[in-house]
């Protein structure tokens, strides 16, 4: 695969897009934590919400350099890159917040298991744009980031048939559902990541 | 299944007196109802309703295990209803769903039929037309029989089990007299364990007692609970060992004191309510 040569004018750009993947690596990894000793470290919530504060503000200085300053990167998918790494943040948060906001008192498993391939695409996702950045090959990311998405998809799909057996607890199912729904859009929003960055460097070649 | 629900007040008058004046056991009688009557039920369902009682009515058989996560005190059924299957129904229910008071209320039957009925497991028989409130104080008879007759009688009797006495009439466990703070969730899942002391009660087991609903697979409750009943214990008997994790399976309650201290004391004098209650787990 070809590599995508960063320029001098577009070197700001792909150094805020590299801080946008530490970011959501960052946040992958306190998803997790806080999943897998839930509810003992639910305070690790509010560090994903400074996440998503901090993802808010990278994206603004994406758009803002974006505006100001010429760069070789086409702007729609500049702008896809970041939308899309916004989304991963947004939605790990939402996954924190609702644990929260339902009142949940303990974890599923199968969400420990979405959170931890959440951590493991973020990390693929943080390792590709360090390597976009340095004009590097980031197909073996790519590739990670695919196979986790389908497994997050297989996880995901099986925890929400699991919560329609009879004599479930309503309540479980209507926090849950949305807990996972949550979680695969975070891992969703990491392939998406994967498919601009793919175009990017086919336009490149 | 067709099910209307008629849950009414969740919290119910301490003792609630029935139309005789007489009081029966407190808290709200939990009854399901299986008919498709529904002049029948609807004055039924008003009645019980303003004692107090939470109720379910079914116009189809519920599942067994359905009926056991909703905890009830006693189920009325129209076998009519349910057909040729109504006898393998009635006895799947009676074996399945201990403590339940099982009520058969239909239109004329033979003395053959009401003896197979009673014999399967039925704790009573009406037959109709009646009047509702002939029902509801058969079911208070059958609930009170059934609460006579449960070594569970002493489940409000404390617990003793090595430095903890875990007392139901006040939802808590202390040692040394002093509570160690259980939220009722952790008092019900601390109690369920102690009760069938030495015995391995499976997680899903756990989950449909405490939480009383089916557990979904992968759902954490019972180890985080476990884990949070274990802190609090551990706060104030330290040293001591109650619950024991069955890796795969569940949980195990048995006292281990530590090993520099000597056993629980055999002749402690409410070690007899203690083994009462483990016999009937």
């Amino acid at each position: 695969m070809s590599m995508l040569r960063a320029s001098s004018t577009s070197d700001g750009l792909l150094a805020l897009f590299e801080e946008s993947g530490r970011n959501v690596e960052r946040t992958g990894s306190l998803l997790r934590d806080l999943l897998d000793d839930f509810p003992e470290r639910s305070s690790l919530a509010r560090d994903i919400l400074i996440c998503e504060q901090e993802g808010d503000r990278i994206t603004h200085d994406i758009i803002h350099a974006m505006s100001t300053n010429g760069s070789k990167l086409d702007q729609r998918d500049a702008y896809e890159l970041a939308r899309a790494l916004d989304d991963v943040v947004d939605y790990a948060e939402e996954t924190a917040d609702s644990l929260e906001l339902y009142g949940v008192e303990a974890p599923m498993q199968q969400a420990q298991e979405l959170a931890a391939v959440l951590a493991d695409a973020s990390v693929s996702v943080a390792e590709a744009l360090a390597h976009l950045r340095a004009g590097e090959d980031v197909s073996t990311q790519l590739i990670e980031i695919h196979r986790l998405e389908n497994e997050g998809d297989r996880i995901s799909r099986e925890a929400i048939a699991s919560l329609f057996k009879s004599g479930t607890d309503p309540m479980v199912v209507i926090r849950w559902k949305d807990i996972f729904e949550s979680l695969e859009q975070a891992i969703d929003a990491c392939e998406t990541v994967a498919h601009v960055i793919e175009g990017m460097q086919l336009k490149r070649r | 299944m067709q099910e209307s629900q008629r849950a009414l007040s969740a919290v119910a008058p301490a003792s609630v007196p029935n139309v005789t004046g007489v009081r029966v056991q407190p808290g709200p009688i939990r009854l399901a109802v299986i008919d498709t009557d529904s002049g029948f039920v609807r004055v039924l369902a008003k009645r019980v309703g303003e004692m107090g009682w939470q109720h379910r009515v079914f116009t189809a058989p519920p599942r067994a295990e359905d009926l056991l996560s909703m905890r009830l005190h006693a189920l009325i059924v129209d076998l009519a209803l349910l057909g040729s299957s109504g006898w393998e129904f009635l006895e799947q229910v009676c074996d399945s769903v201990p403590g339940l008071g099982v009520i058969v209320c239909t239109g004329s039957s033979s003395v053959a039929q009401r003896v197979r009925g009673l014999r399967i497991g039925a704790d009573d028989w009406i037959t109709k037309p009646c009047h509702p409130q002939e029902v509801i104080a058969r079911v208070e008879a059958v609930v009170r029989r059934r609460k006579r007759s449960t070594p569970g009688t002493t489940e409000d009797a404390p617990l003793l089990a090595g430095e903890l006495e875990i007392r139901a009439d006040q939802f808590q466990a202390f040692v040394g007299g002093q509570s160690i703070d259980l939220t009722r969730r952790e008092f019900e899942l601390l109690h369920l364990l102690a009760k069938a002391r030495g015995r391995v009660l499976e997680r899903d087991e756990i989950y449909q007692h405490v939480w009383g609903y089916a557990m979904v697979h992968g759902d954490r409750s019972v180890d985080v609970f476990v884990r949070k009943v274990r802190q609090k214990v551990e706060r104030f008997s330290p040293g001591w060992t109650y619950i024991h994790t069955h890796f795969g399976i569940g949980y195990r309650f048995e006292p281990e004191a530590p090993e520099d201290e000597p056993p629980e004391s055999p002749v402690d004098p409410l070690d007899d309510a203690s083994e009462e209650v483990e016999s009937s787990a």
